[in-house]
């Protein structure tokens, strides 16, 4: 990990130094363990407190909506294709970005890693793809494959799809993954079957909207919850508003899901919200053979009309 | 709508002619028997909000 | 106050003669994590939880919450008449609640129990409430209750304090509501180890670790701190998700709604959040906190600089360590303040 960190840093001084960017957008480390920060780096000072390891899992595309500088911005597979569909849908320019594109093996779970153990965790240090957790009478060395995030360990686009510089080799990509286990188990259900299974799943949510917010495909001005003139949805703690929020996201952000897994991380009450935007994201390929932000030239499936777009379901 | 648990048939997508009146006639009632035979909705319609909302915590 | 000893042994028993006369709350494992709830018949808190991952200040204060409701329809006398709800008043018994929650409960009382306002919906629940606190032995790393005016042995805001010695809880009552708690449930074996609370508390206290430092925050100029160069790089990760608001035991912010369903309609009150653009929307359109790093600002601002001056209670902050250990992007309340305590304008 340490290559990579000097190496961004490298780039990002030259970056500064040479005036191509106004500012650097990376990860500093977090005051917690298996937590870092977005931050920003305007000078070569602020550079120094960049790193990279496991626990870079915030999309950073998330930052650069709408931002006039011209930016550096640290980017690991899943980030750019998140740029990707950041540029297709005019929230930034190619012109103003420098991608330092970042070969990624994946995130590590910190819910599922602190689920482990009974008390808390203090320290966490990864070495050649062993993750070391120390804590108050513990220290327990684990296979960093084993504790990845779900979408890191199906995840089919390690490396950077788009990007100006790259820190390291890349790496090789995870071949023969069954992307869609969840999904299809969900699939053969009875009606009554799904609506109790996302019943479950929404019980703890606290409508702090930590999903919607750390997702990069989520920059409407207005978010159709907190529209008030007039009011689409309840704002109490109702099940069918909570719900209707996640359904509509969810819809909304069909074929534009890169599966970051942003929204997983994010959540402060430990909900799999992927589990509503991946029935889209596998319509999304099974029905027009898409997956979002490979290519800054191709339109996304659903702003596009093909002679051969599926209608089966027209009756 | 399907996946998250509503009965497949409630919802149902036609593509009818302003000429085609039969089929817009026959659409129409067969979306109705079937939407009866399924009964009232139950999911994803919300109920008065004494019987969601907790007094207490 | 006398010191009580209930033997482990006999704490569920106690727990269910208190169950005509009280309702019971306390934490326990909802999904994945615990929270404050209502018991269940033959249900035991989980008292020696560090703590629920959200706080237990919806045990007064809920998230939505029913305040009038009215009818729509003509045929009814009292139509169009908007109505007080009726609440449930009985007492309730709050087990398991830490320290730096029950300090809390008092900050919050500042904002809804005023001589000029009197919140009848939260001091009815307030009032109805008995709270048992646990006094923390085996704080998180988290946790820096000691810099904010409390600690793991405060009682500021509890009716008794239990204490955790093995075999044994030691119950301090604090309050009349608290020592009628005690006798209801039969725990009336006093114990001569009130020494021993005095030795545990400074053990407690010295695990502490994580400090901040608050004590130059009332002689900081309000638009010093206001117009400070840090909150850029502060409020940069910041996503404006509602969940270090609606964590926080001290945040008292609320939305007022209505909503019809056919002819009945009801008002009600959610929590509402500093951290999103709609709390400061006004129906012009304006929007005086329009971007990220204002609101940001603002939920630090309100929390150890505005508060700290208008009450003089010291910040609106106990310490419990939830904003810092779920903000999706590690946003740091301990770091904030130091800033903000440690600024000095460069003019």
């Amino acid at each position: 990990m340490l290559e990579y960190i000097n190496k961004i840093k490298e780039i990002s001084t030259k970056l500064l130094e040479e005036k191509k960017v106004d500012m650097i957008v990376g990860f500093r480390k977090g005051s917690l363990p298996m937590m870092n920060e977005p931050c920003f780096a305007k000078n070569t000072e602020d550079i120094q407190s960049f790193v990279w390891d496991s626990n870079c899992g915030i999309n950073l595309a998330n930052y650069l909506t709408n931002r006039k500088e011209k930016i550096g911005i640290v980017a690991k597979g899943c980030d750019s294709r998140n740029i990707v569909t950041h540029i297709i849908e005019n929230k930034i320019n190619r012109d103003q970005l420098t991608i330092i594109g970042v070969p990624c093996k994946g995130m590590i779970d910190r819910k599922m890693i602190s689920d482990m153990f009974d008390s808390e965790i203090t320290e966490v240090t990864e070495n050649n793809g062993k993750i070391t957790v120390k804590g108050n009478g513990f220290d327990k060395t684990l296979e960093k494959t084993e504790v990845l995030q779900e979408n890191c360990a199906i995840c089919i686009h390690r490396n950077p799809v788009i990007y100006d510089e790259l820190v390291a080799k890349e790496v090789e990509e995870q071949k023969d993954v069954d992307r869609y286990e969840d999904v299809r188990n969900i699939e053969a259900m009875s009606p009554e079957d799904k609506w109790k299974t996302f019943d479950d799943l929404l019980k703890t949510c606290i409508r702090c909207y930590a999903c919607r917010n750390a997702c990069p495909l989520c920059y409407c001005p207005t978010c159709f919850v907190d529209e008030a003139k007039p009011q689409w949805v309840g704002k109490s703690q109702d099940p069918t508003d909570t719900r209707t929020f996640h359904f509509l996201r969810a819809f909304h952000c069909a074929g534009r899901c890169t599966d970051c897994g942003a929204c997983v991380r994010a959540c402060p009450m430990g909900i799999n919200v992927r589990a509503f935007t991946k029935k889209l994201e596998k319509d999304c390929f099974e029905l027009f053979n898409w997956e979002a932000g490979l290519s800054i030239e191709e339109r996304p499936p659903l702003d596009t009309f093909k002679p051969g777009d599926p209608d089966e379901f027209i009756k | 709508m399907e996946h998250m648990g509503v009965e497949p048939d409630r919802i149902q997508f036609s593509w009818i002619s302003s000429a085609e009146s039969t089929k817009f006639v026959n659409v129409v009632n067969e979306v109705t028997k079937t939407i009866k035979a399924l009964g009232p909705n139950k999911n994803f319609v919300k109920r008065p909000v004494e019987e969601t909302v907790s007094k207490v915590a | 106050m006398k010191v009580i000893k209930i033997d482990k042994t006999k704490w569920a028993e106690g727990l269910n003669k208190l169950r005509s006369d009280y309702q019971l709350i306390g934490p326990v494992k909802k999904d994945k994590y615990h929270d404050f709830q209502m018991l269940g018949k033959d249900q035991l808190p989980d008292v020696e939880l560090l703590n629920t991952r959200m706080s237990p200040k919806s045990v007064v204060f809920p998230q939505s919450e029913v305040m009038l409701e009215y009818s729509l329809d003509e045929t009814k006398e009292d139509h169009h008449i908007i109505k007080e709800v009726e609440k449930d008043a009985s007492p309730r018994a709050v087990f398991g609640i830490r320290p730096c929650d029950a300090k809390a409960l008092m900050l919050v009382k500042l904002n809804f129990d005023t001589s000029d306002y009197k919140d009848p919906y939260w001091i009815k629940a307030f009032e109805a409430s008995t709270f048992i606190g646990m006094a923390c032995d085996d704080p998180a790393s988290t946790c820096f209750c000691t810099s904010t005016g409390c600690g793991p042995y405060n009682e500021e805001g509890l009716d008794v304090l239990m204490i955790d010695v093995g075999d044994h809880y030691l119950a301090k009552g604090i309050t009349e509501k608290g020592e009628k708690l005690l006798k209801t449930a039969g725990w009336e074996d006093t114990s001569d180890d009130a020494s021993l609370i005095e030795s545990k508390k400074g053990e407690a206290e010295a695990k502490i670790t994580s400090k901040v430092a608050t004590e130059n925050l009332k002689d900081k100029a309000i638009l010093d701190l206001y117009e400070a160069p840090f909150w850029e790089d502060t409020a940069f990760s910041c996503l404006n998700c509602g969940t270090c608001t609606y964590v926080c035991p001290t945040c008292w912010c609320f939305d007022i709604q209505d909503e019809t369903h056919g002819k009945k309609g009801i008002r009600m009150r959610n929590w509402d959040s500093c951290m999103f653009p709609l709390f400061t929307l006004h129906t012009t359109g304006h929007n005086p906190r329009e971007t990220q790093i204002h609101r940001v600002r603002q939920r630090f601002m309100h929390k150890l600089k505005y508060f700290t001056d208008k009450y003089e209670k010291g910040i609106m902050c106990v310490g419990c360590g939830r904003c810092v250990r779920l903000c999706p992007v590690n946003i740091d309340i301990r770091t904030v303040c130091d800033k903000m305590n440690n600024y000095a304008a460069s003019s």
